[in-house]
């Protein structure tokens, strides 16, 4: 009876949400919790074929949604908490709005992005089939301390979790240690082929997990990702069962994987990962291919992720860089086009930030120096911050604003055709807004 | 003019953006027309101490500092003939930790390098957040950020500021980091001197002293550095003695 109540608030809840205009809220999932400790646990057992988790510092938005795009286009029912809410109340929350009324779930699968520290909390409540950790970077600092503590986390969760099949980026080297040690069934993807698009960049993983020994590489990709090896106690980089080659980067992304060529659109190395990811999964739970090349033509990569715009004839690329190896990603994009740019920067230090923003130090804006952009704009609430670090990297044409919106418009007025407005968690949102709203009225 | 800055095992140690730092120092020697030439050293680099003006210790994670640990223990005494000989050396973190007699975390003992009189213990929590210190050389707060599990306890030693927000080296008598010597120690991570650049010239300052060039160091345009310190200032600690800082 409580498992009912619990549904019917948590449903009452999420649709007073969404008249209330809220994006991916995790509000409802904590009154259930509340009237029904259980309710993760009931529902999510009756999901009939699989639970997927997906874990990891950078593209788990990204790959969970595409995973959940190829299961429903095989005319799955799939539960998924693509609203972008990954802590324990926002994957209830998920579970709860795809139950009927009477609290019965009818799903094949139910395929979760959990934020890495949150997966202990989850893991109580839901025993995941199979867990995709995409890569392991830093992110957050302030909130989590140290990559180390990450792993420990992740570590607990996976203990929990039984006969789970982890489903692992083995140029990781974080990752793979992971796998290795935790002593559960590991299955690798990769790209096992040199693409020479690598920054100066600071590397996390570099020393061997198991011995402490400097790693070498063979070739790295971006950050810790590479074919690596060491030298000492023989950790390599595992061979991949899931591996790209024959990469394409012009004009979007081509790679042979899985016996097939698969060719998108979009564009950013790392989207690689992101597909080649959920094609793994697919396979090893045995689902045909059949219509990936829609599903992967119909995606809409997600709010922020090099997201075009078209604002009074100027091209308006929105980007959300929140970390070091994401922010060098796009940098790596950015440097690929060459048109004449100006580029906005917007760093805030909410909460969901993290307040220390200190990793602006590790982002490579050197290499903005030839990208060919007529002027760099700082903004945000660190805009101070920004501007210290353009000038360090030696970039000229700065100037700051810290209003978002103000930023935005001059650059349009007074720049060239293409502009990329980079930002970072807690601006994402209220940035997109501003544009949609400029976008409109061009 | 020049100066050698050497940079100690940043391939583990370089936590939080450690290289603003260095690129701090680099740049503001550059623009006064001082030759500023970085050696970065790995674990297996034998290091010639007596050719070095400034010593950069940053911060990593406790699996690398218990590496670097092993190896400056190995060459304790050079490190310590050369802070003997007012070497400036900058540590942060768990380079800073790393400079006392030991570091405890859990039941592992890390022992240090025993060149001040200090040392550490793991304690209820992580220390995290901003930071506003004011010491009595420079003529405004330094500001940064924080983020230890370790207590540091600098016995008679001075610090390098009195904290006026955050909890600077063990969150409870008040100081942040230390200053014995030419050496400077403190928790305030990443890019302490891009956004201090008065505490950057103090030991670009001490560095040439060493070197018998007494002159005062050429005034720069810190605007914009100005500005990010101000804005942390007038943020975390807006009490009346700061007002001029935010100019």
């Amino acid at each position: 009876m409580r498992k009912i109540i619990a549904v019917w608030i948590t449903k009452i809840l999420i649709v007073l949400g969404k008249l209330g205009g809220k994006k991916g809220s995790s509000t409802p999932g904590v009154f259930a919790l509340k009237i029904c400790p259980q309710i993760l646990e009931i529902l999510s057992k009756q999901v009939r074929s699989g639970i997927i988790v997906v874990c990891g510092t950078n593209g788990k938005t990204t790959t969970n949604n595409l995973l959940f795009s190829m299961l429903r286009d095989q005319g799955k029912r799939v539960v998924c908490n693509n609203v972008g809410s990954n802590m324990l109340e926002g994957v209830v929350t998920a579970f709860v709005s795809a139950a009927g009324i009477f609290g019965r779930l009818d799903a094949d699968y139910a395929c979760i992005e959990v934020d890495e520290i949150s997966t202990v909390k989850v893991f109580a409540h839901l025993v995941p089939d199979y867990m995709v950790i995409t890569n392991l970077f830093r992110d957050q600092l302030d909130r989590y301390g140290e990559i180390d503590i990450t792993i420990d986390y992740l570590s607990r969760a996976v203990t929990m979790a039984g006969d789970v099949t982890l489903v692992l980026n083995g140029d990781d080297p974080l990752v793979a240690a992971f796998g290795i040690k935790s002593g559960k069934k590991c299955v690798f993807y990769g790209v096992g082929e040199d693409v020479g698009i690598a920054l100066h960049e600071t590397k996390e993983g570099r020393f061997c997990s198991f011995c402490g020994s400097e790693l070498t590489y063979q070739f790295y990709h971006y950050s810790q990702l590479g074919d690596y090896d060491c030298a000492k106690c023989g950790f390599a980089r595992p061979p991949a069962d899931f591996e790209a080659k024959n990469i394409d980067l012009t004009g979007g992304i081509a790679f042979d994987a899985a016996g097939r060529r698969i060719s998108v659109n979009y564009r950013g190395f790392y989207n690689i990962y992101n597909i080649l990811a959920p094609i793994s999964v697919l396979s090893l739970l045995g689902l045909p291919f059949d219509n990936i090349d829609k599903t992967l033509a119909e995606y809409k990569p997600q709010i922020g992720r090099m997201e075009p715009f078209r604002i009074a004839g100027k091209s308006v690329i929105f980007n959300l860089s929140k970390n070091p190896a994401g922010f060098n990603q796009a940098i790596s994009t950015i440097a690929g086009d060459t048109a004449e740019k100006d580029i906005i920067v917007v760093i805030n230090d909410n909460a969901q930030d993290g307040r220390d923003i200190s990793w602006i130090w590790d982002v490579d804006f050197e290499r903005l120096s030839d990208v060919k952009a007529h002027s760099f704009t700082a903004s945000g609430i660190r805009h101070n911050d920004v501007m210290v670090r353009f000038k360090y990297a030696g970039l000229e044409n700065t100037s700051d604003n810290g209003n978002v919106k103000e930023a935005i418009e001059h650059a349009l007025k007074t720049g060239n055709k293409v502009l990329y407005v980079l930002v970072n968690y807690t601006a994402l949102f209220s940035t997109q807004d501003i544009l949609k709203h400029l976008e409109g009225k061009g | 003019m020049k100066l050698k800055i050497g940079h100690l095992y940043p391939e583990l140690l370089n936590l939080y953006g450690d290289r603003g730092n260095i690129l701090s120092l680099q740049k503001r020697m550059q623009w006064r027309g001082i030759e500023a030439e970085v050696a970065e050293y790995t674990l297996s680099d034998k290091i010639d101490f007596s050719a070095l003006d400034i010593v950069f210790v940053g911060g990593g994670s406790d699996r690398e500092q218990l590496l670097v640990c092993k190896r400056l223990g190995e060459i304790k005494s050079e490190i310590s003939d050369y802070v003997g000989d007012n070497g400036v050396v900058v540590a942060i973190c768990g380079g800073y930790q790393l400079l006392g007699h030991y570091y405890k975390i859990k039941d592992e003992l890390i022992e240090g390098l025993s060149i001040i009189d200090a040392f550490t213990e793991g304690g209820n929590g992580r220390l995290i957040g901003n930071v506003v210190a004011q010491t009595d050389f420079l003529d405004r707060p330094v500001v940064g950020f924080e983020n230890h599990g370790g207590r540091t306890h600098i016995g008679d030693h001075k610090p390098l500021g009195s904290v006026l927000f955050g909890s600077g080296n063990n969150g409870a008598d008040g100081g942040e980091g230390i200053l014995h010597k030419n050496v400077i120690g403190t928790y305030l991570h990443g890019p302490l001197f891009p956004k201090n650049p008065h505490l950057c010239d103090y030991v670009i300052q001490k560095a040439l002293e060493r070197r018998g060039f007494d002159t005062d160091l050429a005034p720069l345009d810190d605007k914009i550095e100005l500005a990010a310190n101000a804005y942390i200032v007038s943020r975390f600690a807006p009490s009346p003695n700061n007002c001029e800082c935010s100019a």
